[in-house]
């Protein structure tokens, strides 16, 4: 395994540049649907956390690591799974059971907003999946790539921001 | 407190424990605002838990949660639900206490390792999924729990970076493991295809009318999930190798708590979902594997030379003890096993402390390297004793309590039944309570006793932080083996009265009525009366050991006068050999002890110990050998 | 009936043990890990197929009482399923990686430091 990814290749990266957009579309409008179509929170999670592979098969480690935070994924993990627990306490705090739907007044079955508090946890599941996932990866992709006499000493990388952005 | 207020506390208790592990991500570098965190997630599940007692367990109700409040329509059970009876609310009471104890010990202790900040993370994430278990009453619901404790335990037994055996013994345990959830989840496919519901009181209504192969293989596929989480026989060398590489803290939930979800599984699929406990062959399979893992481990631990090994391996025997008493199916076996359970969760954490305590020390657990550490940790030599005569079952302490009831149980059946078998099941209770004793008096020879090495002169007792917590459980143990009067009619006598009584769990969750009108045939399944006994006071036994050792001491001073002088070498194990040179350590250890003992039984130590041999393959061959043959014993015999 | 379904699903879980019961390399172990998984996933899914039957998805204005469609209820444990699968392979392969940093080798006889 090579230290230094050289990632020059002018067509893999002109086509993750071009298939980035797509690629996030796609997961969100799975995430969206997940009441009338199949898919939700977990699918369409995972399908936008592809975008982070996309831009790593295009610009390498480096590239990845300027441009996300790494820390603040992780974080927001936190903050989707907190999020979903408390649209569930709704219903404790209206006097009802936990997860109970709340609102009822929300549309025709067939709609996209149709399903009360459920679409709600679903945006928070989503959320939560694709933070998690994409850190995952970039997680796993820093070990692959850390070589063979550094130790992994449990911190998170983090990575300055270096000057020019992702466009060299 | 109405029912309207308390019915929500099982919900809160498991939320609090899962929204305390996101927010001690959140927190990130700040110790101080973890630590707050964590104790107080713990401690407010205690709270809710032991606020509970009143109603469920001195009252006799049963909670029954339907998440969303979907209700039974027509009476067919469409929503998740939570349903707490005094079983569940036992185990969950069990979990609580030991989660709360190691929570604050991990405090101090794992200042020593680096990566902190995913700590408690997967601690909390544990204790939530396994309090998710206990409480909770639909199948499928079970599974999830399930597979999230299986990833929080081995995450936290891969947590070491330090330890180098810690990767290779997490990833034998998810290997493993994941024979075991993929046969509670093959089970629950079958049994859902055959009563299209998942809810755990309608199946066990349904069940007995619908008996055919696929259900019989579904039951086979249910028992052997559950007894993989709980490491009976052949999954057991995988706890050895967990517990010792986990961080003490941790291998006290992997021993106390863990394996207690698989005795709850065990219980709920042959005494609730299929009934299947009055049949002779099914007692006669559960005592057979219950004395085999019983003796087998406790042989095994002769052969240790590692402390935390050592102390994994009685913690299966002890397990084999709980299911050799759950599989009599009398009222005073189940009552027995119960009592042994949470007997074993409150010693053999107090042990795995000590454990913890010792490594964080000295940092070694090697049972060769150590020795005389009383002189300088004196309270955790006497927390390491108070352990050590519970386990093996001496008055006054707990372990004499529970253990006394299962030898009573056995020898009961036994003259009942009129069959020498479980008389022989007697005997190796008593054997192997005899092997666990001598077991702990080489390990305190070893570690606290005896001579100190030179390089341990500057050790120092434990911090104040991790002995309160042991402190705390050593005061359980205590308590729990001096008046077991109050145990038994507040915290036992419900949950076995809760396990013979399905009609009334099944009533709780359906409607009334629910069960005279579906179930076909009502025979009980053991007298659901508890019977005394017997006339052994721990208190007496107290005073009969003081009395006794005052007499020994006496005796002995009396007759100092004559004992006659010897003129020995200084050093009487090496001076035959040095020359009359006095050698400066001569400390009888762990490997000299039962030198004998070990020597006539080589031939079958040394079978096992290659038996063992730590190849990942050799393990998943011998659990899917152990799935292949209770397949084929349930098909046979039901 | 699903008869070819559930055979299939028997082979898959069947070639998943003994791919982790014989072979060495604890990568190709981790494959049959998740080929028991998604044997247990494809059982899980034909157990709630209804002859004849629609997809559990409508909008407001079919929902009559005579509809007959498959069960939508396997379809839900089995997303959860196949989700518990991908955790574990994904927990698995990181251990895997840090195996090979620890021990150099990939062979599951030779990573015995704990035995006996």
């Amino acid at each position: 395994m090579n230290k230094k990814w050289k990632r020059d290749d002018l067509i893999v990266r002109s086509l993750a540049d071009n298939y980035l957009p797509i690629a996030l579309v796609l997961g969100f409008y799975v995430i969206l649907h997940g009441n009338i179509s199949p898919g939700g929170g977990f699918q369409g999670g995972v399908l936008a956390a592809s975008g982070v592979l996309l831009l790593y098969l295009g610009y390498g480690f480096r590239g990845i690591a300027t441009a996300i935070n790494m820390e603040r994924m992780h974080r927001l993990e936190a903050v989707g799974a907190i999020a979903y627990v408390l649209f569930a306490m709704l219903g404790i705090f209206a006097g009802y059971n936990f997860c109970r739907n709340i609102l009822w007044y929300s549309g025709n079955i067939g709609d996209l907003w149709s399903s009360g508090t459920i679409a709600l946890m679903n945006y928070a599941v989503g959320f939560k999946v694709l933070t998690g996932v994409g850190f995952l990866l970039l997680l796993v992709i820093y070990l692959l790539g850390m070589g063979e006499d550094e130790e992994h000493d449990g911190t998170i990388p983090t990575m300055e921001h270096e000057e020019g952005g992702l466009s060299k | 407190m109405t029912y309207d207020v308390y019915m929500h506390f099982p919900v809160l208790a498991i939320m609090a424990l899962f929204v305390g592990a996101f927010l001690v991500t959140l927190s990130g570098k700040r110790e101080v605002l973890r630590n707050i965190i964590a104790g107080a997630a713990v401690l407010i599940a205690l709270t809710l838990l032991a606020l509970l007692i009143k109603p469920v367990m001195v009252d006799g109700e049963i909670i029954t949660y339907w998440m969303g409040n979907w209700e039974p329509v027509n009476g067919y059970a469409i929503g998740i639900a939570l349903e707490v009876d005094a079983l569940s609310l036992f185990f969950g009471l069990l979990v609580a206490i030991a989660v709360a104890c190691s929570c604050f010990y991990s405090f101090q202790y794992i200042r020593q390792d680096d990566a902190r900040g995913g700590y408690f993370t997967l601690y909390l994430m544990l204790a939530g999924g396994v309090m998710g278990i206990v409480l909770s009453g639909d199948l499928f619901n079970i599974y999830v729990m399930l597979e999230v404790m299986t990833f929080a335990a081995v995450g936290l037994t891969a947590f070491r970076t330090w330890n180098p055996n810690a990767r290779e013994a997490a990833f034998k345990y998810l290997v493993v493991g994941s024979i075991g959830s993929s046969c509670v989840l093959l089970g629950t496919a079958l049994v859902y295809a055959q009563c299209h519901t998942l809810n755990l009181a309608q199946i066990s209504a349904l069940i007995p009318g619908r008996m055919n192969p696929t259900m019989v293989l579904a039951f086979a596929l249910l028992f052997t999930g559950f007894g993989c989480k709980s490491f009976m026989f052949p999954f057991h060398p995988i706890a050895a190798d967990a517990h010792g590489a986990a961080p003490s803290s941790v291998s006290v939930l992997i021993s106390g708590v863990f394996t207690k979800t698989g005795v709850y599984g065990i219980i709920r699929v042959s005494y609730f979902l299929f009934r299947s406990m009055g049949l002779t062959s099914m007692q006669t399979g559960l005592v057979f594997i219950g004395c085999v893992s019983m003796f087998v481990c406790v042989t095994m631990a002769l052969n240790q030379h590692d402390f935390k090994r050592l102390l994994a391996f009685h913690s299966i025997s002890q397990i084999g003890y709980i299911l050799t008493s759950l599989g009599l199916c009398t009222a005073l076996g189940i009552a027995g096993g119960l009592y042994h359970a949470i007997n074993h969760t409150l010693f053999k954490g107090l042990l795995f402390l000590t454990a913890g305590a010792v490594l964080y020390a000295t940092g070694t657990t090697y049972l060769e390297k150590l020795g005389g550490l009383a002189r300088k940790m004196p309270q955790t030599a006497a927390l390491f004793l108070i352990g050590a005569f519970s386990i093996s079952g001496i008055p006054p302490f707990n372990g004499f309590y529970s253990k006394w009831m299962i030898y009573q149980a056995t020898f009961e059946k036994a003259s009942e039944t009129g069959s020498i078998g479980y008389a022989l099941v007697t005997v190796v209770c008593v054997v192997t309570s005899v092997l666990t004793l001598a077991s702990f008096i080489k390990v305190g020879q070893s570690v606290f006793f005896g001579q100190m090495p030179l390089e341990y002169e500057n050790v120092k007792e434990t911090p104040l932080s991790m002995r309160i917590p042991m402190w705390i459980m050593a005061a359980l143990c205590v308590f729990t083996g001096v008046a077991p009067n109050i145990m038994i009619n507040y915290v036992i006598g419900p949950a076995t009265g809760a396990v013979l009584n399905f009609p009334g769990y099944i009533d709780a969750a359906m409607g009334e009525g629910y069960a005279a009108a579906t179930i076909t045939d009502t025979g009980y399944l053991a007298e659901p009366r508890l019977l005394t006994i017997g006339a052994w006071n721990p208190v007496n036994w107290l005073l009969l050991f003081v009395v006794v050792l005052a007499a020994v001491f006496l005796v002995s001073i009396l007759g100092k006068r004559d004992r006659g002088e010897v003129n020995c070498a200084p050093d009487s194990k090496h001076a035959v050999f040095f020359g009359g040179e006095e050698s400066q350590y001569s400390h009888v250890a762990s490997g000299d002890l039962f030198w004998g003992f070990k020597h006539n039984l080589r031939g079958y130590l040394g079978f096992m110990s290659k038996a063992h041999s730590g190849v990942t393959n050799d393990y998943v061959l011998w659990g899917v050998t152990a799935l292949a043959v209770i397949i084929l014993y349930c098909f046979a015999f039901m | 009936m699903m008869l070819a379904n559930y055979i299939g699903a028997v082979a898959l879980v069947v070639i998943g043990f003994y791919a982790m019961v014989m072979k060495r390399d604890i990568i190709k172990i981790v494959v049959g890990m998740g080929l028991v998984d998604y044997g247990l996933n494809l059982m899980i899914v034909s157990v709630g197929f209804n002859e004849g039957g629609t997809a559990p998805i409508y909008t407001f204005g079919e929902l009559t009482s005579g509809m007959y469609f498959v069960d939508p209820i396997p379809q839900a444990l089995t997303l959860t399923s196949i989700v518990i699968g991908a955790c574990v392979t994904a927990m698995a392969l990181a251990l895997c990686v840090r195996l090979y940093k620890e021990y150099g080798t990939l062979d599951a006889h030779e990573i015995r430091r704990l035995h006996g």
